[in-house]
């Protein structure tokens, strides 16, 4: 029998699908269904925290770049 | 299509057919809804079976339609079904539901008694009351809720503020329900994301952004005190939505009797008043006089100006408001159009004097100094960053800073056969926003354990020709849509047809 879930679409890189799964690992409150690499089914109402939380981990993990367009900036 | 457009068809598209029944009883409505919200090919076929005496077989109409138009074809087919144009059931044939059909013709013909296209007064029009007029007044209104969302970013305390004395209470209160800005604090107002959303976008789709707002408030209204006391107050939505389709059949520049009109409509009247979309002469409260504000609610022609006019014609209010409203944007004062010079070093000078062009400038870039007459600042990752965040987009920035450039810019780039932006910064400001975008998300359904692959492929296959699937994957038999509603009933039909065979 064919059945309709409710849920929002993610599309991202594999590799943020894997901090999406790590995140997720904690309470299992994220994830529907895992799609494939680069696809998933989460809970429509935790798409806003999944962002935030998504963020958070990128700032740990990826080196913030000062910007330098000049280097006479004030 | 434009922004607009896509408003306006999700609100159209969530509407139980009952109200669209009601809708199409208006020739005013089912003709706007024609023009405006159909693509050609739709548009073709309504025009084709609009007077055929029966219905149509599809399978005919397949032979009309190129094989190659397939997906085309079926599109035109969705988005007729989806505003109640055809008849929604599963039978083979295809036919115009009776009141669009009704309606149309009538539209066309002419003829009826539904003054459906407005009644011109026999009252004398006032001599200084010409599209002149009209223009400048509609401007001042539409500009002063511009402002108002735009001094709610604080950047408002120049030297250069006006102080123009805003949109009626009202207009505010719909604003702050409809979360364009936010009250913080006592007196404070903070914009939000879909504020900043609503300020880059073009006139037409503000107004409709705005009167969408009022339909929602409207309907809870309706839902909170019940809709006997709504109607009673004159918020009914649905005939509100076909008065403003009627406010955009009319002609500018000429009075309409007010008496013509119910009294409910009579009494949206002030409101309306307050957006700038009608005029009533003080002297005599039976005439109305729409704006280009009304009349091209329905049009894809140029509004009353474009986005990056807007912002220089409301700085530019006061100095020269006659030369602004003279024409559809083309009347903004030279300082004002071209003001920003971009340099490859991601440095932005700016000359302009408007505290609202200042704001918006804030809105993407760090602003470092501040003349008269000048401001200066440097693009950088957060500055778009922030910008990306609050709902702007890179092509709303890079097509505000082209808009804007500085004569000179333009002078260089011509000599030296180079686009008039340096493209290394263009570029960049594209890739920071596609740094922050790491994950796509699409709100819908997915759906999975089909019965056989037959089933998923046949279903799968209605959904992709008529545009809403999202992913697909064939080995595991699922797929995800952003819309169900024809999927449901393409199920429905499907089910009943297996069982009769």
């Amino acid at each position: 029998m064919v059945r309709a879930i409710k849920g929002t679409l993610v599309e991202c890189d594999p590799s943020i699908k894997s901090i999406i799964i790590n995140i997720d690992k904690e309470k299992n409150d994220y994830i529907i269904e895992d799609l494939d690499d680069s696809h998933l089914l989460i809970k429509d109402v935790m798409v806003a925290q999944l962002k935030a939380k998504l963020e958070e981990r990128l700032k740990e993990t990826v080196p913030f770049v000062e910007d330098d367009s000049g280097s006479d900036k004030q | 299509m434009s922004a607009n457009a896509s408003s306006l068809s999700e609100y159209l598209e969530q509407l139980p057919g009952t109200t669209f029944r009601r809708l199409y009883q208006q020739p005013s409505t089912t003709f706007a809804i024609f023009r405006r919200m159909l693509p050609n090919l739709a548009k073709t076929i309504v025009m084709a079976i609009l007077y055929m005496p029966g219905p149509f077989l599809l399978t005919d109409l397949e032979i009309w339609i190129k094989a190659s138009a397939k997906r085309e074809k079926d599109q035109a087919i969705s988005i007729l079904r989806s505003l109640h144009i055809v008849q929604r059931d599963a039978s083979p044939t295809i036919s115009l539901t009776p009141n669009f059909r009704n309606s149309l013709r009538l539209a066309l013909e002419g003829g009826g008694d539904h003054n459906s296209f407005g009644v011109t007064s026999t009252h004398p029009v006032p001599s200084d009351i010409d599209v002149n007029f009209l223009d400048r007044y509609a401007q001042k209104k539409w500009d002063d809720i511009l402002h108002f969302v735009v001094n709610s970013v604080g950047f408002s305390n120049g030297p250069g503020d006006r102080g123009s004395n805003g949109p009626k209470q009202s207009v505010k209160d719909l604003m702050i329900r409809g979360h364009l800005v936010e009250r913080r604090g006592a007196s404070g107002i903070n914009i939000t994301q879909a504020g900043f959303t609503f300020l880059l976008q073009e006139a037409n789709a503000q107004v409709w952004t705005l009167l969408l707002l009022w339909l929602e408030s409207a309907d809870a209204v309706a839902s909170a005190k019940g809709a006997e006391e709504a109607l009673r107050e004159g918020l009914d939505s649905v005939d509100m939505l076909s008065f403003f389709f009627l406010l955009a059949s009319l002609e500018l520049g000429r009075a309409y009797d007010t008496d013509a009109l119910t009294e409910a409509r009579r009494n949206m009247l002030p409101n309306l008043v307050d957006f700038g979309l009608v005029y009533v002469p003080p002297a005599n409260a039976r005439q109305f006089f729409p704006t280009r504000l009304a009349t091209t609610l329905t049009s894809s022609e140029t509004t009353l100006r474009s986005v990056s006019a807007g912002f220089a014609a409301a700085g530019n209010l006061n100095s020269s408001a006659a030369d602004n409203a003279s024409g559809a944007g083309a009347g903004e004062s030279s300082q004002d159009k071209s003001a920003i010079i971009l340099e490859t070093n991601f440095r932005m000078y700016a000359y302009v004097n408007s505290p609202l062009q200042i704001a918006v400038l804030a809105l993407f870039a760090d602003l470092k100094y501040r003349f008269r007459g000048l401001v200066s600042g440097v693009l950088t990752r957060n500055s778009i960053r922030r910008a990306v965040d609050m709902g702007i987009t890179s092509d709303q920035i890079v097509s505000y800073l082209a808009t804007h450039a500085h004569e000179q810019m333009h002078r260089v780039a011509a000599s030296a056969q180079k686009p008039v932006l340096p493209p290394v910064v263009v570029d960049q400001i594209r890739l920071w926003q596609l740094d922050t975008e790491r994950m796509l998300a699409t709100s819908g359904f997915l759906f999975k354990d089909f019965d056989d692959y037959k089933e998923y492929n046949e279903i799968c296959n209605f959904a992709d020709d008529i545009g809403v699937v999202a992913w697909r994957n064939d080995r595991k038999g699922m797929f995800f849509a952003s819309k169900v509603d024809q999927i449901k009933d393409f199920m429905r039909t499907r089910k009943k047809a297996n069982e009769s065979k």
